[in-house]
């Protein structure tokens, strides 16, 4: 399904300006909160280039991986976190502000010098539409076969370390008659640790 | 596809060492999730018994007939092998060192040899990849496991701090990585393999266009990160300063030999049409990490930080080789970092061991140290003093080899960098060891004069000492019996087709290229 | 297999007849069917509300409404024009924007869903390759919705339901979507119409219930779970979270959650009946009724019926489930918290990982069946 060429361009545009305008929210604004709604807007925006690219499956995955789950764990982290905190105005803010601004703008110039002058080799290729599910599948198993298993070792070394990371140690009630304990000491010496009677069922 | 077909097109037989080490990290996590923590009587040793497997592995892929596997995605030359070897080396020692650090800190050994074995895999694959794909997925697995590892002691907050810091620094070095990346295939019309996207940039055009000069400073940014060159260098301190202490060993050795490797892979390879920017860059990373790692640690107080500093001098001397580029320049390199390995992880080894006895990392506490344990005082000398280019030991030759490369090939500037460096990182090794050694009794730090009596039979001590003798033995020795280990190196860079191609064409460039390096060079004295 | 009805060429052709130009012929037609499904989802909006006061009063012996409308048919709409005049009230010190937007987000994505249910051969909005896959992908969007209205109420009890909302619904995304796939290993489409065919052919036999026997159990849990409809009903517990994340909202607003719940859950029952239940498939198969009537499958007349029968199985089935859901309803007690994610991660995620990968071997072994 190839949209007609105006509506592609108005969508472009529409897409572009909704995004870059959330991209700046969630960049300038101070509420955190409101930083990470725009965050999904962004994802959503840039869903809608992919279905503009012809690509739905992409599309698709990149709505259910960044904003059902990047962003909705951003957010859960912000709303568990979320202290409110008043921080000494720093002196001088704004010096820091016009730097960043500038070096910003100095990249963006870079970058779209180099976007314009640069002839990029494009692809004469027709887009494959929605047959890319079954591409996908095909460069997964042949020649993208190495990196599509390792990630399957990365993400679940990212869950081991995840649960690691976030769970509570419980130590046993009575220390074991540790001969050790003398011997050597570290400096990474366990603090408060839960005790292991109390229920910790709860969570 | 037929899938027979398919399945010999992929050649996964090169692959075999990871699959080792793959299948032995699953083991030990499922034998750990069934036996419990007594299983962390086994867990340690298997590990090393698969990656000591994987080593046997490695050497039978040395030289082997077809080494391109995964259609193009996975190159098992001879590069490749010696450096996938260093990385398993040196994870190999870190094990041992840290059975008794990580349950003397009241974490699970288990799932830390699990993480550590992932870092190990990412970097051996890093090493091989020939594909842009496999490239980052190898880059994100090695670091978010760095990350990882090193938050791993949670109940300590610079542990904490420390990875929270690389986290983000990391985070932000890939990212910059990516777009480069991402550039190299939009330039290449949709090219992912470093072979094709050289080709189609060769055939594009004969002078370099801005998009892969952009393309190559953002590249260098991800794999400066990596090897912590200056001036990408700000996280190493802090994080080599909070950080488990042989994950800080496994950093500094393993993960730094993958950014190498991925360096020489992808700048020989992808940007010959850029070589001279690159040649410029990496002189400028070489001189600024020589000096700046090596004049900062001068004024290090803590024992990590002062071998922080260390390894991001090391680093510098390093990129001497890549500058170069002959074949002595690449073949000085993997010797460099298999002597580096040893002597810089017999190092750390002997910081552990003291800070298990005593609790603490600063330099002012070694003083006296010769009274109380001359083995680990015997030990940390000589690491140091190799690390700082003392003849007869292993870091001399090392030093020596780069040197020797560096000047045959015409870059004069930057090797008196860095014999001026090294000369200055002497005092700051021989500092340590003049503290441990000449002090008088009455001039013991609190810590030594309570350092407890030595007992090597405590569960997790013997394997701490074994990896000090290996690596020791290493160090004394490598340097007197170099032959095999310079044969080795050589025989490395000779039997990869891709070096070799870049060195005759180096050789061809040689005249400019030489004035360009000398005057970058000389410029900064 | 015969094609059936195409309205849409048919309706296109009747207007270049009458002189339009193909486009605006085409124009025409696109809004057609999504105003047409939009009114079907929320009369069925009306039909469900109904079903489940009039079932519920069956459960616990009561009459329930009786005097709006014959059989308290109008109930629902009497609720409805009760809180458009309401009073829309937003808390002093809640967040007006966030407030406002909340309910929205949480709407949209389940209306949208329709855009690939099928209730015939043709008669689907758009059939799109990625198919499924997008129902999945949007039905995804609804946690930022509940928590931003959760966060915006300014309310423990409403962040609270927001934050387990989020919690519930991602904890059962996966073994959803992991039965989900499971299907579609078996018709190799993730098009819902391409799913719907596969299972055609054998009549009743046919359909992947039988071949999806632990699939289908962990999609109606979990599917359950999305909605979160009792026994999952965390999020707006009333003995523990007063009324979840609706606590604050009055008016117009709550309707938009009120609206939302039970669009979906019919949204789910139709997604079940076109996964499992063989969509518009009648339990015989129609050319054996086509051929026992002796009359050609292409007749028209044939075709205009077996269209109307297509629409009234689908909803028939997904009708069939929602009756399901509301005996659930009052024969189920609610789990704790910790009991429904320990249910869905440490339960139905393995169990569904198994079930993927037996279907996989399955369809190895048994292609005939299991759609080589």
């Amino acid at each position: 399904m190839t949209l007609a060429e105006g509506v592609q361009l108005v969508s472009f545009g529409l897409l572009a300006a909704m995004m870059i305008a959330a991209a700046l929210g969630v960049v300038l604004l101070s509420n955190i909160v409101y930083s990470a709604f725009l965050l999904g807007i962004v994802f959503v925006s840039i869903s809608g280039m992919y279905v503009l690219l012809n690509a739905g499956f992409v599309a698709a995955a990149q709505i259910l991986i960044y904003v059902g789950a990047v962003n909705v764990l951003i957010l859960f982290g912000i709303m568990l976190v979320n202290k409110r905190e008043d921080f000494a105005p720093v002196r001088r803010a704004w010096l820091g502000k016009v730097a960043t601004g500038a070096v910003c703008l100095g990249l963006f110039a870079l970058l779209s010098t180099m976007v314009l002058g640069t002839p990029w080799a494009l692809s004469s290729e027709a887009a494959i539409g929605d047959g890319a599910t079954v591409m996908i599948g095909l460069h997964f198993f042949s020649d993208f076969l190495l990196p599509f298993e390792l990630a399957s070792v990365l993400l679940l070394i990212a869950l081991v370390g995840a649960i690691i990371l976030a769970r509570r140690e419980f130590i046993p009630d009575e220390m074991p008659q540790d001969t050790v304990g003398d011997a050597l000491k570290l400096p990474e010496r366990p603090r408060e640790l839960v005790p292991a009677s109390r229920d910790g069922a709860e969570s | 596809m037929d899938f027979s077909a398919l399945a010999a097109q992929l050649n996964a037989g090169a692959i075999l060492p990871e699959g080792i080490v793959i299948i032995t990290l699953i083991t030990v996590l499922v034998g750990d999730l069934i036996g419990g923590r007594a299983s962390s009587r086994w867990t340690p040793y298997l590990a090393i018994a698969g990656l000591f497997a994987a080593i046997v592995a490695l050497v039978y892929q040395w030289d082997t007939a077809n080494p391109i596997a995964f259609l193009g995605g996975f190159n098992s030359d001879a590069l490749s092998v010696v450096f996938r070897g260093i990385i398993v080396l040196s994870a190999m020692i870190t094990v041992p060192m840290s059975i008794r650090y990580v349950e003397q800190s009241g974490t699970s050994l288990a799932e830390f040899i699990v993480i550590l074995m992932t870092a190990t895999l990412g970097g051996m694959v890093l090493s091989g990849a020939d594909e842009l794909v496999t490239i980052f997925v190898a880059l994100e697995t090695l670091s978010i496991s760095s990350y990882l590892l090193t938050g791993y002691m949670k109940r300590d907050p610079r542990s904490n701090e420390a990875a929270l810091k690389y986290l983000l620094i990391g985070a932000a070095s890939s990212a910059i990585f990516l777009y480069g990346v991402s550039l190299l295939y939009g330039l290449s019309g949709g090219q992912t393999r470093l072979s094709a996207i050289a080709a189609q940039l060769a055939a594009d055009s004969s002078d370099a266009p801005i998009g892969l000069v952009v393309a190559l400073v953002f590249v260098i940014a991800g794999i400066a990160f990596k090897i912590a060159a200056v001036p990408f260098h700000q996280w190493t301190p802090d994080v080599y300063e909070g950080s488990p202490t042989p994950v800080v060993a496994f950093l500094s050795v393993g993960s730094k030999a993958a950014g190498f490797a991925l360096a020489i892979r992808l700048l020989v390879s992808v940007f010959p049409l850029v070589s001279e920017q690159w040649h410029f860059v990496f002189t400028a990373l070489a001189i600024l990490s020589m000096v700046l790692g090596n004049v900062v640690a001068l004024a290090q107080t803590s024992m990590k930080r002062l071998l922080a500093y260390s390894s991001i001098a090391q680093a510098g001397f390093v990129m001497i080789g890549l500058i170069v580029g002959t074949e002595a320049g690449y073949a000085s390199m993997v010797f460099y970092l298999l002597v580096y390995l040893f002597m810089n992880l017999g190092g750390f080894t002997c910081v552990i061991l003291f800070s298990l006895r005593t609790g603490t990392d600063q330099i002012s506490e070694y003083s006296g140290l010769y009274q109380k344990d001359p083995l680990l005082t015997l030990g940390l000398s000589i690491c140091l003093l190799s690390l700082g280019g003392i003849p007869p030991l292993a870091g001399f030759f090392g030093k020596l080899y780069i040197f020797w490369a560096g000047w045959q090939a015409g870059a004069y500037g930057l090797v008196l960098v860095g014999l001026i460096t090294s000369v200055i990182s002497i005092y700051y090794y021989i500092r340590v060891i003049k503290m441990m050694v000449v002090k008088e009794p009455q001039e013991m730090s609190d810590s030594v004069k309570n350092y407890p009596p030595m007992r090597w039979n405590l569960p997790g001590m013997r394997p701490l000492q074994v990896s000090l003798v290996v690596a020791l033995v290493a160090t004394s020795l490598a340097g007197i019996l170099s032959n095999p280990l310079f044969t080795l190196a050589n025989d490395s860079i000779t039997h990869t087709p891709l070096l070799k191609a870049a060195i005759a064409e180096q050789a061809a460039a040689m005249v400019s290229h030489t004035e360009t390096v000398e005057t970058i060079a000389i410029a900064p004295q | 297999m015969s094609q059936g009805i195409d309205l849409q060429s048919s309706f296109v052709q009747l207007l270049v007849q009458l002189g339009l130009p193909p486009g605006a012929a085409k124009a025409l037609w696109m809004p057609l069917p999504m105003t047409l499904i939009l009114i079907a989802a929320t009369v069925s909006i009306f039909v469900t509300v109904w079903l489940e006061r009039k079932i519920s009063a069956a459960a616990q012996q009561r009459i329930g409404p009786e005097y709006a409308g014959p059989l308290g048919t109008l109930q629902a709409a009497a609720d409805g024009i009760k809180l458009l005049f309401k009073e829309d009230i937003v808390p002093a010190k809640a967040d007006a924007l966030l407030f406002t937007l909340g309910p929205a987000i949480v709407v949209i994505p389940v209306f949208l869903s329709y855009l690939i249910v099928p209730f015939g051969q043709n008669m689907v909005i758009t059939d799109i390759g990625v198919g499924i896959f997008l129902w999945i992908a949007l039905s995804s969007i609804t946690p930022i919705g509940l928590l931003m209205s959760g966060y915006s109420s300014n309310n423990k009890y409403s962040l609270l339901g927001g934050l387990r909302a989020a919690a519930q619904s991602i904890s059962y995304e996966l073994p959803l979507a992991l039965s989900v796939l499971a299907v579609v290993m078996m018709s190799n489409s993730l098009s819902t119409i391409d799913i719907v065919q596969q299972q055609s052919g054998y009549g009743i036999l046919g359909w992947n219930v039988w071949r999806q026997p632990v699939g289908f159990l962990i999609f109606w849990i979990a599917a359950l779970a999305e909605c979160e409809r009792l026994p999952f009903d965390l999020p707006e517990a009333e003995e523990e979270l007063v009324a979840g994340y609706q606590t604050e909202y009055t008016g117009m607003k709550f309707g938009l959650f009120y609206v939302g719940s039970y669009v979906n859950l019919v949204l789910s029952s139709l997604i079940f009946a076109i996964l499992y239940l063989g969509g518009w498939d009648f339990p015989i198969p129609i050319d054996w009724v086509a051929g026992a009537l002796g009359v050609s499958e292409t007749t028209p007349w044939l075709q205009v019926v077996f269209a109307a029968l297509g629409i009234m199985m689908t909803v028939l089935k997904a009708y069939l489930l929602v009756f399901l859901a509301v005996l659930l309803r009052w024969t189920v007690p609610r789990v704790r918290i910790d009991q429904l994610l320990d249910l869905g991660w440490k339960f139905l995620l393995p169990v569904s990982l198994v079930n993927l990968l037996l279907t996989a071997a399955l369809k190895i072994t048994f292609p005939i069946a299991f759609g080589g």
